[in-house]
């Protein structure tokens, strides 16, 4: 069983291997991250929470976080299809993330 | 799409009939709602991550059969034909506020 705790301290590991920066916008962040708890504790892995996954890790691979596009999203966009993991430099920016297209064939 | 359980929100004010297919998981979902409810505008939602399986996927691939729109969330449909995938809100403002 993962808590919110759990999940926040995944996400900012996550962050800080990668050399990314997490949204400032903490209500944003928050609901990410508990919704990181609830898809672990459901489906057994942190799916992204931006996309609706089948629970079945087999087809859910691509979108275990970090996801499969969240480097091409961040290349094109600065961060990531959920606005959560920003890049360093579209951070100092200041820019709120927004929705970007889905980069994955559904 | 008949069997889904919506939940329904009366608001003020009626941008025709607004449906929003949502994860309860995703930060736009969430922001996308909190702008409809801002704005006193009527619709109903389902979180699609809270469906089964089988309904998820049937829901999933009918959307994307539907309107011709890969299935991102939030999926927000107007009067039936007008889709607007993800949220943006200016995009939002000006298909639902008059």
């Amino acid at each position: 069983m993962k808590k919110f705790e759990d999940a926040k301290l995944f996400v900012t590991m996550v962050a800080s291997q990668q050399g990314w920066e997490l949204n400032r916008d903490q209500e944003h962040l928050e609901i990410l991250i508990e919704g990181f708890a609830k898809n672990y504790n459901r489906y057994g892995y942190y799916s992204c929470p931006c996309r609706a996954a089948s629970g079945k890790k087999d087809e859910d691979r691509d979108i275990v976080c970090p996801c499969r596009y969240c480097r091409p999203d961040q290349e094109e966009y600065g961060h990531c299809f959920c606005g959560l993991y920003l890049t360093k430099e579209y951070f100092a920016t200041g820019e709120e993330p927004a929705s970007i297209p889905e980069r994955r064939k559904v | 799409m008949e069997n889904i359980n919506f939940t329904y929100e009366e608001g003020k004010s009626k941008a025709g009939d607004v449906t929003v297919y949502a994860l309860s998981t995703c930060a736009f979902c969430k922001k996308a709602l909190k702008f409809l409810r801002e704005n006193s505008i009527s619709f109903r939602y389902v979180y699609v991550d809270e469906l089964d399986y089988e309904s998820r996927e049937e829901l999933k691939a009918r959307l994307r059969d539907k309107y011709r729109e890969s299935t991102g969330f939030p999926f927000l449909v107007i009067d039936d034909k007008t889709v607007i995938v993800g949220f943006n809100e200016e995009n939002y403002k000006r298909h639902l506020v008059k």
